[in-house]
Parts: structure tokens; sequence; C-alpha cells
């Protein structure tokens, strides 16, 4: 009987042992559960692209590499690259500040109108800016017609306007948010002191933008380099290394190359990325600053206030224009060819059907995302074992290196068991959620080392558990976060391709993808539409989520 | 630390788990259950189409809908990039089966064993448009051909080229965009027809013939803006005026003509090329029965009609498109195109895809 007992509490006493072992190793144990995550979906990804790029039919090879570097056509492709990053990089830091400065120092009337349309094109696919510029730019567009200009807007200037308007509300969003919470006492009192506008710009404004600067910049050129669908559409016959990734492994499945490719192509994102970690290194007095102040504007000399309106008007007009072109294409039967009125490209099924699996895929890689950044912010803030800012490390990577690179490592790793994920709507939400989780990390972090450690203690102290209080404490100040990192998961979600382009199969289509494609294969009219039904989803969306964050008195649009 | 070497030590198993199979070569493809035959029909199949442009694919799938009431999930690729998806997917592929796809690419599945056999009875006293060992289905012969944009001709003077040799005049640079031939079937075709006109039928033969066929495409080369991902692409640029001249595959030119685009086209003296658009049954299917009604659907002349009316020339019908039937480049050798594809792409990166401006 005794025996009988002693076996049945026996299991019980095992599962105690191991609560036990998880109460007092919460963190840790998290962390290494989220170590292992990371591993799986963002570092063995990559390990298995650059294995790829190394080994040939028989084994390790380096002729795959040895014909990258003996063919002049890839040297111009990775020139090309380059060379439009490093040009299309300051054109939108330069863009997105004068913005920012006038939607936060310039006149009052200006700044809502400026600060809202030049956030528009962050819900909308990228090459939006392609399709609109065809229309107004091309050959027979309706600019060109009208100008009689003989430019082309094929080729690699093509592809730096595009990129550069897509690119500068990004930069604009980051450079935005710290110079609002830049405290504009220290301005004002240089200005009551004397000091010129340019003078105050020169030596106050700017410096403490450094960190802000840095950061965008590193986004804008990783998303330059990587982002293939503008250079798919406008790059005629000028090679660069993202598209021509793409074309190999669509057109010829040679993973090899592509692997090859893809190295290059991560080659300067990293360099650029420990560059600008080893810069903004010392400089984090800017997250320390005030909290925003609305500023009263400042007298500004017409020297600096004329250019800076110029440019914000320019970049907002152009914004606007191209919004116009989307909007009255998507109810043209085939624009410039059969204007005529038509409700057929916005009542399209199948357009409605990839749409609400983009839908379906975006939320979940949401979720999936903001949890697993919040997860991360706390065991990195508040963990106490080794190997955290490897932790943050890896996370970073899925945000720093170019999506075409995680789609065929995705591919080459999740298309064998015991990992077969291709073909599923999961792998497109692990791949969305685990590049994107690291924004709202970042702002998990920033939370949380606001929040004194002392709470916690105290809480831990009066007796409640390790998750009990991630609950009651924490979770209240972290929320937030979380729905910043939520909301950014799920807006790449619904419009990124360079990564999901190489997953889709025909169950889960998603609608950034059949944009695309439509606008590739001349379906201009469809195209358009569903960016405008696609642009109404994310905006309901984040409506909604906004009207909520009210609600419940939990603000998403500052994460500092 | 401990946690770190045994978290360390997890990575590290993890690994290497999943990258020594990696290196090691590709196991032999493992042996299939023989399929379970059901009865009942599923409510849709994955598809991979390379018809000539997607309204097309489009209006086949509704077709095929409206015969057996399968939904059909279709995903439109260019023949190419068909051929590669496979390839990358191979043996699992995330579709059921494949239709119009282009013979290199269907005789590489069906060598490569990855289709599933079916004595179709609607498929039956149908000659060579299927395959003796009823892997592969003919569904249409199709052509690559030259189109124009009949106002930008006329507001240039210009008329449209009577030959292909015509497209080599100088007045026509940065004005022609054609199919790549490496990710587009039609880019291939035209390839093919080129070695065929300037090589084979003028008495060359092996390499010289090939060499031939290079050189003319090298010529036009310095007149093409730039060669596209799809075959159907060019008619949409030339259609909205993009360009003034392109290649396309006559079912989409057929299309856009419909829809109102200012579109001409034109048959070169030398004539068209032609080849072969297929349908089969991918291995690993769980709808087998379902796809063996599709196909059986795709073998009746009402299929036939309808296609041809689409463009294409069918067991059952010539294409509708053409107002009379067209000259063909003569001596167009099929099996020596889907045998020596993959060399030839090879040398057209070479040649013409990857080259330094």
């Amino acid at each position: 009987m005794a025996e009988a007992r002693a076996l049945l509490t026996h299991p019980g006493a095992v599962w105690q042992n191991i609560k036990d072992f998880l109460a007092a190793h919460t963190i840790s144990s998290t962390g290494g559960f989220l170590f292992l995550l990371l591993t799986i979906f963002l570092f063995w990804p990559l390990t298995a692209m650059l294995v790829k790029s190394i080994s040939g039919p028989e084994g390790f090879t380096l002729e795959y590499y040895r014909e990258f570097l003996t063919n002049r056509y890839y040297y111009q492709s990775l020139y090309n690259t380059l060379f439009l990053g490093i040009l299309v990089t300051p054109l939108c830091i330069g863009g997105a500040f004068c913005v920012a400065y006038m939607t936060t120092r310039g006149p009052v009337r200006f700044r809502k109108p400026l600060k809202l349309i030049s956030l528009l094109p962050l819900a909308a696919p990228p090459y939006i800016f392609s399709l609109s510029l065809i229309v107004l730019l091309g050959h027979r567009g309706i600019i060109t017609m009208a100008f009689n200009l003989g430019w082309s807007i094929y080729g690699f200037a093509g592809c730096v306007i595009a990129q550069t308007l897509w690119l500068t509300p990004l930069a604009y969003l980051m450079i935005e948010n710290s110079l609002s919470s830049l405290n504009p006492n220290l301005e004002d009192s240089a200005a009551n002191l004397g000091a010129t506008e340019g003078k105050i710009l020169r030596s106050i404004t700017i410096p403490l933008l450094t960190p802000a600067f840095l950061k965008a910049a590193l986004i804008v050129f990783v998303m330059t380099v990587s982002a293939f669908g503008n250079l798919a559409i406008l790059g005629g016959r000028t090679a660069f290394l993202a598209p021509d990734t793409y074309s190999m492994i669509m057109g010829e499945a040679d993973f090899n190359m592509a692997s090859v490719l893809s190295f290059f192509l991560i080659l300067p994102c990293a360099i650029i990325f420990i560059l600008q970690a080893y810069l903004i290194k010392g400089r984090g007095y800017t997250t320390v600053g005030g909290k925003p102040v609305a500023a009263e504007p400042r007298h500004m000399g017409p020297a600096i206030l004329i250019p800076m309106l110029a440019v914000s008007f320019i970049v907002c007009g152009l914004i606007l224009l191209t919004f116009g072109v989307i909007g009255v294409g998507a109810f043209t039967k085939i624009p410039g060819i059969d204007n005529t009125f038509t409700l057929s490209n916005i009542l399209n099924l199948l357009s409605n059907e990839v749409l609400i699996n983009s839908l379906k895929m975006s939320l979940l890689a949401g979720l999936v995302g903001g949890t697993l950044g919040i997860l991360l912010a706390y065991v990195i803030v508040r963990g106490k074992f080794r190997g955290r800012s490897a932790l943050e490390g890896i996370s970073l990577a899925g945000f720093t290196l170019p999506g075409t690179v995680f789609g065929i490592g995705y591919l080459l790793a999740f298309n064998n068991p015991p990992l077969l994920l291709t073909g599923t709507l999961a792998i497109l939400v692990l791949i969305t959620a685990f590049r994107h989780l690291a924004l709202g990390e970042e702002a998990g972090i920033t939370k949380l080392q606001q929040l004194s450690i002392e709470v916690e203690e105290a809480s831990l102290n009066l007796g409640a558990s390790i998750a009990t209080t991630f609950r009651r404490i924490v979770l209240p100040i972290i929320f937030p976060a979380f729905l910043y990192g939520f909301m950014y998961v799920f807006i790449m979600a619904m419009i990124g391709l360079s990564a999901v382009v190489f997953l889709i199969t025909p169950g889960t289509q998603l609608a950034s993808v059949f944009i695309f494609n439509a606008a590739i294969w001349g379906q201009m009219g469809l195209a358009c539409a569903t960016t405008l039904k696609l642009i109404l989803v994310v905006g309901a969306v984040l409506a909604l989520l906004q009207y909520l964050s009210k609600w419940t008195g939990l603000s998403v649009t500052r994460k500092g | 630390m401990r946690k770190l070497l045994i978290s360390l030590g997890l990575v590290v198993c993890l690994v290497m788990a999943f990258a020594l199979p990696m290196c090691a070569p590709a196991p032999p493809a493992e042996e299939e259950a023989p399929p379970v035959e059901e009865e009942e029909l599923a409510s849709s199949v994955n598809l991979y189409i390379a018809a000539a442009s997607p309204d097309v694919a489009a209006d086949m799938a509704k077709f095929i809908k409206e015969k057996t009431g399968v939904e059909i999930r279709q995903q439109f690729l260019s023949c190419g990039e068909l051929g590669a998806k496979l390839k990358a997917e191979a043996p699992r592929f995330s579709a059921d089966y494949a239709m119009h796809v282009c013979s290199p690419e269907a005789f590489m599945a069906k060598e490569e064993g990855w289709t599933i056999a079916y004595d179709s009875p609607a498929w039956r006293g149908v000659g060579e448009w299927k395959d003796p060992d009823n892997a592969l289905f003919k569904l249409a012969n199709w052509s690559a051909i030259p189109i124009g944009n009949k106002e930008l001709l006329a507001e240039k003077g210009y008329t449209m080229p009577e030959s292909w040799a015509d497209f080599l005049d100088p007045k026509w640079k940065g004005q022609i965009v054609m199919p790549s031939a490496v990710s587009s079937g039609n880019g291939y075709q035209l390839l093919h027809a080129f070695m065929t006109i300037y090589g084979f039928n003028k008495g060359l033969t092996g390499e010289a013939a090939e060499e031939a066929g290079w050189e003319y495409m090298k010529a036009l080369d310095k007149n093409m803006h730039h060669y596209t991902r799809s075959g159907s692409t060019p008619a949409d640029l030339v259609g909205r005026g993009e360009f003034i001249l392109g290649m396309t595959q006559d079912g989409a030119a057929q299309k856009r003509i419909e829809a109102g685009y200012p579109l001409v086209y034109t048959i070169p003296e030398e004539g068209i090329g032609w080849g072969g658009a297929y349908a089969f049954i991918l291995k690993g299917t769980k709808k087998l029965y379902t796809c063996q009604k599709v196909i059986d659907s795709l073998g009746t002349p009402e299929y036939g009609e309808f296609v041809a009316g689409l463009g294409y020339t069918t067991k059952d019908a010539p294409s509708k498109f053409y107002k009379e039937p067209p000259k063909y480049v003569p001596n167009m050798d099929e099996a020596w195109a889907v045998q020596n594809k993959a060399r030839l792409l090879d040398e057209w990166k070479d040649r013409i895809g990857r080259v330094a401006e």
C-alpha cells in the first residue's frame, strides 16, 4: 500500500522538482529557450545558405566564389548595388531630417499635414513608387508626354528615385521620433542667447541626433540594397545583386551562385552594422532626453526655413502624386490605354483571397514577433546569465541582413524533415516574425531600463513568483512596447516582399507578391487596386490598435 | 556559466544535426508508396501553370472549375521559373499538377521521375499529342511572335519589320524588348528559332549552326533595351508604348489586342518558331484521383476548342489568333531544343545575360 502511494506521488514529485527548478531559474531558462529559437530561425538559415555557397556536387568547393570574382558582370552588380546604397542613404536622411525638423519645429499649420503625408508610404508596398514612376515618367508617361522629355526612367537613375521616395518615410519615422523627444529648451536657450538657427542646428540639434541618423542610415542602406521590387521593375539592364539573386533562384534554381551573391550582399550590411554600433557607442545621451514637449515655433530665418520647407513640400508632393496615381489607376480599365472607369479591378476575387491570406499571416506574425520581442527584452535587461549581448546581437541580425538572404536561407534550411516547413503558412509567419522582432525588443529594452528593478524586487520579496511579477508589474509597463513591436511586424508582413517571395506556394499566396507579379506582368489596374485595398486594410488595423490602446490607456505612439 | 555551456552545446548539436546531412550528397529519392485510390473529388488542387499570360491562365482555371467542379489554386510562372521551382522543390512539390509547361521542362520532369503516369480514357487515340508512357499530355502548340505598337510606329513613320533581319536596323536601338531565355520559354524558343533559321536551315550543323544563331542574337542584343522575366511582359510594355517593338507569346498578344491595346503583330518572312505545352501530374500528390479527372477534362475536344480560342493550336483546332495559317520556321527540332537547353542557357549567360556593359 505504502509502496503504491510512493509510486503514485513519485511522478508528482518529479514534476514538483521541475517546477521548482523552473521557478528558480525562470529567466535563465526562458533565455535559453529564446536562444534556441533564435538559433533555429535566424542563425541556422544563414548557416545553411553559407554552407550552400561552398558545397558543390562533389563536396567542398570555392568554384562559385571564383566565378563571382572573375566575372566582370558580378563586379558591376556589386558596384551598382553599393553605389545605389551610398547615394540613396544620404538623400533619404537629408530629406527625412528636413521634413522631421519642419513637423517638430516648423510652422504649426504645416506640421500635422506634412507628418501624415510622410507616414503614408509606410503602409504601402515599396514598389508602388516604380509603378507610378512608370505611369508618370515612362516613355509614354503623363509627365514625359506633357513636357516632351527625352529621357528614360529605366536604369540607375529611376532606381535611385524610387528607393529614395520609398525609404525617406522610414528614415523620417526614426528621426522624427528622436527629434520630438529632444527637449527644445536647450535650443530655445541658445536662441535666446543670440545663436542663429544655423548655429543651433550645427552645434546642438544635429549632434544630438547623430545616433538616430546612424540608425536610420543603417536601415535605409540595408533596405536599399536588398529590397528588389523597385530595382526589378525599373532596373532594365542595370545589374544589382538583389534582383540577380532573385532571378537566379526563381529562374534557374541556382542556389549555389545565389548564395554567393547573398554573401556579398551580407558583407556591406554587416560592415555598416558594426561601424554603426561602434560609432553609436557612448552616444547614449539622447535616449535619456526629456519627454516630448510641443515646441513653440521659434522664429526661423528664411535661409533655413525656405529650403527645408521646399524639400518637405517636394517630398510630400511626390508621395501624394504617387498615391494619386495608384488611386486613379485602381479605378481605370487599363491606365494610359483605356481610361474608362471600372470597378472590376477593385472587385477582383483573387486579390481578396490573397489579402485575407496576408492578413491572417501578418496578424499571426505580429503576435509571435511582438511576444518574442518583449520576452527577449525582459530577459536581456533583467537576466543575469552571460551571453545576453550575444542574444541581442543575433536578434538584430534579422533586422540588419537583407530579406533575400533569409528567404533563400529558409528555403534551404526548412525543406527537409524534421523541420519541413516549406509550403506552409507557418514558414511565412516565422520568417516575418523573426526578421522583424528586433524593433519591439529595442522598444521593450528602453521601457524596462526606465523601470527601476526595485519595484520588481519588492514584489518578489513579498512572495510573488516571477510569473506573477511579470504579469502584474512588468506587463503593464512593457505592453506599449509589445504593441509597437506588433505593429511593426504586422506592417512589414503586409508589405514585405523580398524574403517571402521565395516561400509562397499555390495555397499560400500573399498580397505583396500578388501585387509585384501583377505589376511585372503588366496588370497595372489590378496592381493599383490591390495596393489600395492593402493600404486600407493596414490603415484599418492600425486605427483599431490606436483606438484600443487609447481605450485601455496604453499609448503606443512613443516608445521612449 | 554552466547554462551557457549547456545552451552552447545544444546549439552545436542542433547545427551539426542539420548541417551534416546537407553537406552529404543528396539521398536517392525515396521509394514512393503507391498512391491511395480515392473515389471522391477534392474541392481544390494546387497548380503550377506557365500559360501565355496570367489572365489566360485565369481563363483556363475558370474553365476547369466549370467542367469538373474543382477549384484550381494556381501559381502562374514562366516556363524557366516553373522548371526551377520543380528542381528546387523535388521531391516534395507544393503543387498537385502542372500545365502548359514548355517542352524542355516537361521532358525534364518526366526523365527525373517527377510525374505520375495515367492512362486517361480522354487521351486515347490522339496520336502524338500524348507521350507513349502516359506521363505527358500535350495540350497545345504555341509560338513567340514579334509585335509592335501601332501608335508609336505611325508617330515615327516606321513600318513593322518584315523579316527577322529587319530587327537589326540601328533605328530600333533601345526600342525592343524580349523575354530572357533563362526564365522564359518564349525567350528560349526565339533563340532556338534563330539557330534554326540562321544555322541548321542554312546547311550548317553542330557548333557552326549554333554560332550563326548566336551571331544574330548578339546583333539583336545591340538594339535590345532589356530582357524581361516573363514572356507576357513585352506584350504589356509594347502595348503601353514603353517600347516600339517586342517579342511575346501569341496568346499574350491576343489577350492584349482584345483588351484594346494598340498592338500589331507580324509574321517575319523566315517564319515563326513553335513549341509544345504539356500537362502532367506531380509525384507525391495526395489528390491523385482529382488530378486524373482534371487531366480527363483537358483531353476533351471542348477544352481543345476553348484553348484554340485563347491563341493556341490544339489537337482539336488551329489557333483562332491568326487570320490565316502563319508560316512556321521549317525543321524546328524540339528534341534538340530539349536536350541542349541547359548548355545553351549557360552560353546565354556568358554571351548575353551576364555581360558587363
